[in-house]
């Protein structure tokens, strides 16, 4: 059946465009912005503007590397250990402190005067990078494997607080104030009517803070908070590369793995929110 | 059922509710004694689930007061009286992410401080909510996820988490609106014969001519054209056994 043609009185009229200016929504301008940064930062790659020839450079420094030291196999298993239970351990302090911070920085559960100090704390304890937590940690501490845990205690508690009032705010609170209308307590109201609801989003972050940890604890060692990173500086201060490419191999092995378990582990989570079939398929 | 020397469980005098400049029902009186079962009745939009919420203290109305007399309490207005009150919503609000029993359960929160219910309920309250579960077809699987449940499912559910309350009222919004008949039937049923059994008064928003007819006392209809035409008729006469 061919379509009925537009009657000649019904004309379609010419196709108004938008004119440039109403293109500039938030999107765009930002865009824009961006781009005229990267013009004017173009100085920066200009380095010292010695002749160097990076590449002949890159491959002397990195044929230093191989083959890589598998003699120190067996202390860098140890050091592994060690990163890894500084990592476990910095994320388990880091949820208990992170889930009571998020109970008064979710604008849902506090009060307004706590959730704005709540988030200001987060907010501060966000600023300061990982490896700086460690030198303070290192300074109060000693250089030791308590140090690490410490350090990466207070970097996590930065993201998992912000993440996790996050997920209680993403609850829909009908059901917290039902329970609460038949009589339910704070406690109860919060454990049945908002947890079931958060918890997928809250595990998954933790996951994702714990592989992220494993990570960190490989570096943060390079002041002296333990681990892997121990044994990084002390090669790059003697310059023993072989054995330095040892440890950053098997840093890439465990990082690599942790991200494919981690990354499949959330998305399950996250797809069918870790229900009682889940598990059994 | 009601004796009217007895004195109203439910008053309501001359409420009113008014929504974007339009009101939705006017002078309405109300007074709704032990075992009465009230439909709720009109079209859509008329202001059904308004009117109910009115009655069960979740809304305030804009002229009028609703006062209520129940056993053992000594408050008489909703807001206090909350925790009496069995209410199912018409979007059921269910815990999506926790199992069929423990929605159930949770009827019951009210009943319990935070340390006896922190580590689960007790094993033979978990045995009676099943057996509401297992009644209304759902018994098969009560550890499975309500989120992972089709809505005539967990409209049964909340239906069984309202009598596992074991409130002093019950207020429903359409608890049957997406059930079949048969279930349909069991819900209505089980209501009234709270009412019938344990006098207790049931107001629920209904659809159906036929459930009306077969399970209420008193249908009260709303008007969408004029918000004081409100009509209270009686279904069945007085001290009639209802019909199951």
């Amino acid at each position: 059946m061919s379509p009925t043609p537009t009657p000649e009185h019904e004309k379609v009229p010419p196709l108004a465009e938008l004119p440039w200016y109403r293109r500039l929504n938030l999107l765009n301008t930002t865009l824009l912005i961006f781009v005229l940064a990267v013009i004017f930062s173009g100085s920066q790659i200009e380095g010292n503007e010695r002749d160097l020839d990076i590449l002949k450079n890159l491959g002397r420094f990195l044929s230093d590397f191989f083959p890589p030291d598998l003699s120190v196999l067996k202390s860098t298993g140890s050091a592994l250990i060690e990163t890894v239970e500084i990592a476990i351990l910095a994320t388990f302090f880091a949820i208990i402190i992170s889930l009571i911070i998020a109970l008064g920085a979710a604008q849902t559960i506090g009060p307004t005067w706590l959730v704005f100090s709540m988030r200001m704390l987060l907010n501060i304890i966000r600023t300061i990078p990982s490896l700086i937590w460690a030198v303070i940690a290192v300074a109060a501490m000693g250089a030791n494997a308590l140090a690490g845990v410490a350090a990466l205690t207070l970097y996590s508690t930065g993201y998992l607080g912000k993440f996790f009032s996050e997920a209680f705010e993403s609850v829909d609170m009908k059901v917290a104030r039902s329970l609460r209308g038949i009589g339910a307590d704070p406690l109860q109201s919060f454990q049945y009517g908002i947890w079931p609801h958060a918890k997928p989003l809250i595990w998954s972050h933790c996951i994702w803070m714990l592989e992220y940890n494993i990570r960190s604890a490989s570096i943060i060692g390079y002041v002296g908070a333990g681990g892997l990173g121990l044994q990084l500086h002390a090669y790059q201060e003697f310059h023993q590369w072989d054995r330095f490419a040892t440890v950053l191999c098997c840093i890439l092995i465990v990082v690599t793995v942790l991200d494919f378990l981690s990354e499949r582990i959330r998305r399950r989570i996250a797809r069918r929110d870790g229900s009682n079939d889940a598990l059994s398929d | 059922m009601q004796d009217k020397k007895q004195e109203p469980i439910l008053s309501a005098r001359g409420i009113g509710l008014q929504r974007g400049g339009r009101w939705l029902f006017r002078d309405l009186d109300l007074d709704l004694y032990a075992g009465e079962f009230l439909a709720i009745v009109g079209p859509s939009g008329v202001g059904k689930t308004t009117l109910l919420s009115c009655l069960c203290g979740m809304l305030e109305p804009s002229e009028g007061s609703v006062s209520f007399k129940l056993s053992g309490t000594s408050d008489s207005k909703p807001v206090e009286l909350r925790r009496h009150f069995g209410i199912v919503y018409q979007d059921l609000q269910l815990i999506p992410n926790a199992d069929l029993l423990t929605n159930v359960l949770c009827g019951r929160l009210g009943r319990f401080n935070s340390l006896n219910t922190l580590l689960g309920f007790p094993k033979k309250l978990r045995q009676e909510a099943y057996r509401l579960l297992y009644e209304l077809g759902v018994g098969e699987n009560p550890h499975k996820w309500a989120k992972h449940m089709s809505g005539g499912e967990k409209q049964r559910v909340a239906a069984a988490r309202v009598l596992f309350q074991k409130p002093k009222i019950y207020f429903a919004d359409e608890p049957v609106s997406s059930l079949d008949a048969y279930y349909a039937g069991r819900v209505l049923g089980l209501l009234r014969q709270e009412a019938d059994e344990k006098a207790k008064p049931v107001l629920c928003v209904l659809h159906n001519a036929e459930h009306i007819q077969r399970f209420a006392d008193i249908a009260l209809s709303l008007n969408q054209n004029d918000p004081k035409a409100h009509k209270m008729r009686r279904v069945r006469p007085l001290n009639v056994e209802a019909q199951v």
